[in-house]
């Protein structure tokens, strides 16, 4: 890969940080055939919660950070803990004390401190033809796909450097023919709420790392934010089009892909798959955390419905200030809005073997990540059956 | 045997190889505080990357892994060298971060557990100094849309009582064509046979040779077939029988390469 003067200056010269920054970003150029950097207008890191970063993380995190400076701006991924609630929900000590190490190394850099899954709904919402080198796979496939913005599927330490530099290895998603059209699909089934989850389950695993081009269906933002997560979570998929509605779907050439048909029976097939666990003690929500809206919707269900288990809901500090009172009529009624964290990166296992959610991408990740059985169907149709 | 492939990482190293068919993830699939490999679905479960030259397809999971090899350096316990035969984004951030010699573009399913290697990854190069190449041809003689196959008596040295098709060392710098001719008449006795085709070499890992494998398909139009004290029994088969056959590695493949 070509470096420019200004570039091979920085990886000879710059700081430590900066040094490191450089070759990683040049080992992934020559890696993936890459021409030369490009410079990007913004970043999204992942890797903010004990749980995903490792004790490793947190160390090489602590020390980069000491001459580390992001370049452009920069949001950075949900924590582990909502830090106003932690004490009230049996969080160890030492938990909190790495999470706090971990939120400083990010404050050093200059990262603004979102924590947040859905920087594209707070506020960090970059435009169509932005270059950006985002990390955090349902965020990655929303800013191709929803936005037109051009970003690879980063990994953390990738789009850590990438925001220390300012620019990004000129590959993939960021080259317009590899936004393309590799699959179609002929939706002929009705689409709303959770069943989009359970498309995204259902598409992932079906097309890898292509592009699924989708026909005869229409989406709210926030059904086609729980698609996104789903689908890039099944699949290793970073950008899809939806005939009409995403920017990109005209330049997609989809027109010569033989369709596939998607029905009823793939849809519950998904459910099924990911249907582990039976009487769940706990119902999650936010995974990606719940927006403004999402959060009034599901006020207004908790108050026709009682279920028996709790309800944990995770969303964003700026969607909770901006629905506030949505968030305490949801915890008048004994269930609990964290922000600053979401479904899988929390310690749910402290508070629940059994998880019942309408997330596709909880549903992949509650598991591993949670040790969880998983319940997965349609919010309303939790609340009927579990009050 | 030298192996070769693309520098990811520069840097040298040695060390016992520590080899895996399958995919691992570092997050969650190697405890970052010994090195071991935790994942029970790993065919290296229970080994140590520690000090190891570790090869590998590739690696999955979550791109946080990349720090495990920073975390493995740390506490002394990173591979010596990763080989690969696909660089994707974990490992090769993580041997960015770790320092770790790094190869990709390697065959690594000719390396095996145990190898003694001197990775220069500078120049994109395996040494295996007790592992020793030896080229072979490998023929399949065709006669009315079959095939014919041989099964192997155990007088010979390699892969006794497996099906094959008619092979043999070269010898020198002999044509690998040369050879073919000859290994036909010996082992079958026909010498009316014609060239169809030749494709391109193969190699398969077989105790401490690997064999470089020359495919070749002749045509075979009449003549009986009389075995000599190399093969027990022949028959003449569906070239879509040949993966059902108990055969020597790569049978089918080899077949394969002749076909254009």
């Amino acid at each position: 890969m070509h470096l420019t003067r200004d570039e091979e200056r920085l990886l000879a010269d710059g700081t430590p940080a900066e040094q490191l920054s450089m070759k990683i970003l040049a080992t992934l150029g020559d890696v993936y055939g890459a021409d030369r950097l490009i410079p990007i207008t913004g970043a999204h890191i992942s890797g903010a919660s004990p749980k995903t970063l490792g004790d490793a993380g947190v160390e090489f995190l602590e020390g980069f950070a000491t001459t580390a400076r992001v370049r452009v701006r920069t949001t950075v991924n949900p924590t582990g803990m909502d830090p106003d609630r932690w004490r009230d929900f049996g969080v160890p000590e030492a938990a909190i004390r790495t999470q706090e190490r971990i939120v400083a190394a990010y404050a050093a850099m200059g990262v603004e401190p979102t924590f947040s899954c859905t920087p594209y709904q707070i506020g960090h919402r970059p435009k169509r033809g932005e270059h950006i080198a985002w990390a955090e796979s349902s965020a990655v496939v929303f800013a191709n796909a929803v936005l037109g913005a051009r970003t690879n599927r980063e990994g953390g330490p990738s789009a850590l450097a990438a925001a220390v530099v300012g620019r990004t290895p000129n590959f993939g998603l960021h080259l317009e023919e590899n936004r393309k059209a590799t699959h179609a699909f002929d939706v002929r089934v009705p689409m709303r709420g959770y069943r989009w989850s359970l498309l995204g389950l259902h598409l992932g695993e079906l097309v890898g790392d292509g592009v699924p081009y989708l026909r005869g269906c229409n989406a709210t933002e926030d059904e086609i934010k729980a698609f996104g997560a789903a689908l890039a979570s099944a699949g290793a998929v970073g950008m899809f089009h939806v005939e009409g509605l995403t920017p990109e779907w005209r330049e997609a050439r989809a027109d010569g892909l033989p369709a596939r048909t998607v029905t009823e029976a793939d849809l519950l097939a998904a459910r099924d798959r990911y249907t582990t666990g039976t009487e769940p003690e706990a119902i999650g929500l936010g995974s990606p955390q719940l927006s403004a809206d999402e959060l009034r919707a599901v006020a207004d269900l908790l108050e026709k419905h009682r279920p028996r288990p709790r309800v944990f809901a995770f969303t964003s500090r700026a969607a909770r200030a901006e629905a506030v009172d949505a968030a305490r009529r949801i915890e008048a009624l004994g269930h609990v809005v964290f922000v600053d964290t979401c479904l899988e990166v929390s310690p749910m296992e402290l508070w629940a073997s059994t998880t019942a959610t309408p997330s596709g991408k909880g549903a992949i990740y509650l598991p591993t990540l949670c040790g969880q059985r998983v319940v997965l169907d349609d919010l309303q149709e939790l609340l009927r059956r579990f009050s | 045997m030298i192996l070769t492939g693309r520098r990811i990482v520069a840097g040298r190293a040695e060390g016992s190889v520590l080899a895996s068919g399958r995919p691992l993830s570092l997050l969650g699939g190697v405890d970052s505080a010994t090195g071991e490999v935790r994942d029970p679905e790993s065919p290296i479960c229970g080994e140590s990357v520690a000090g190891r030259v570790l090869a590998l397809p590739h690696a999955k999971g979550s791109t946080v892994g990349s720090y495990v090899l920073y975390g493995l350096r740390k506490r002394e316990v990173a591979p010596a060298a990763i080989v690969v035969r696909r660089a994707e984004t974990i490992l090769a951030v993580g041997a960015v971060l770790a320092g770790v010699p790094m190869v990709d573009g390697v065959p690594t399913d000719l390396l095996r557990t145990g190898d003694r290697a001197v990775v220069d990854a500078t120049r994109g190069a395996i040494e295996v100094p007790l592992v020793h190449e030896r080229p072979v041809v490998s023929c399949f003689l065709e006669r009315e849309g079959r095939i014919l196959v041989v099964r192997r008596s155990e007088k010979v040295g390699s892969y006794q009582g497996k099906w094959s098709g008619i092979s043999g060392f070269l010898e020198g710098s002999e044509d690998p064509e040369d050879r073919a001719f000859r290994e036909i008449e010996e082992e079958t006795g026909l010498t009316e046979v014609s060239r169809i085709a030749r494709g391109p070499a193969l190699l398969s890992r077989g105790g401490d040779t690997v064999y470089r494998i020359n495919p070749f398909r002749f045509h075979a139009p009449r003549g009986d077939v009389r075995l000599d004290w190399e093969n027990v029994e022949y028959r003449w088969v569906n070239p879509s029988e040949l993966a059902t056959l108990d055969g020597v590695p790569k049978l089918v493949a080899v077949y394969q390469a002749t076909i254009p």
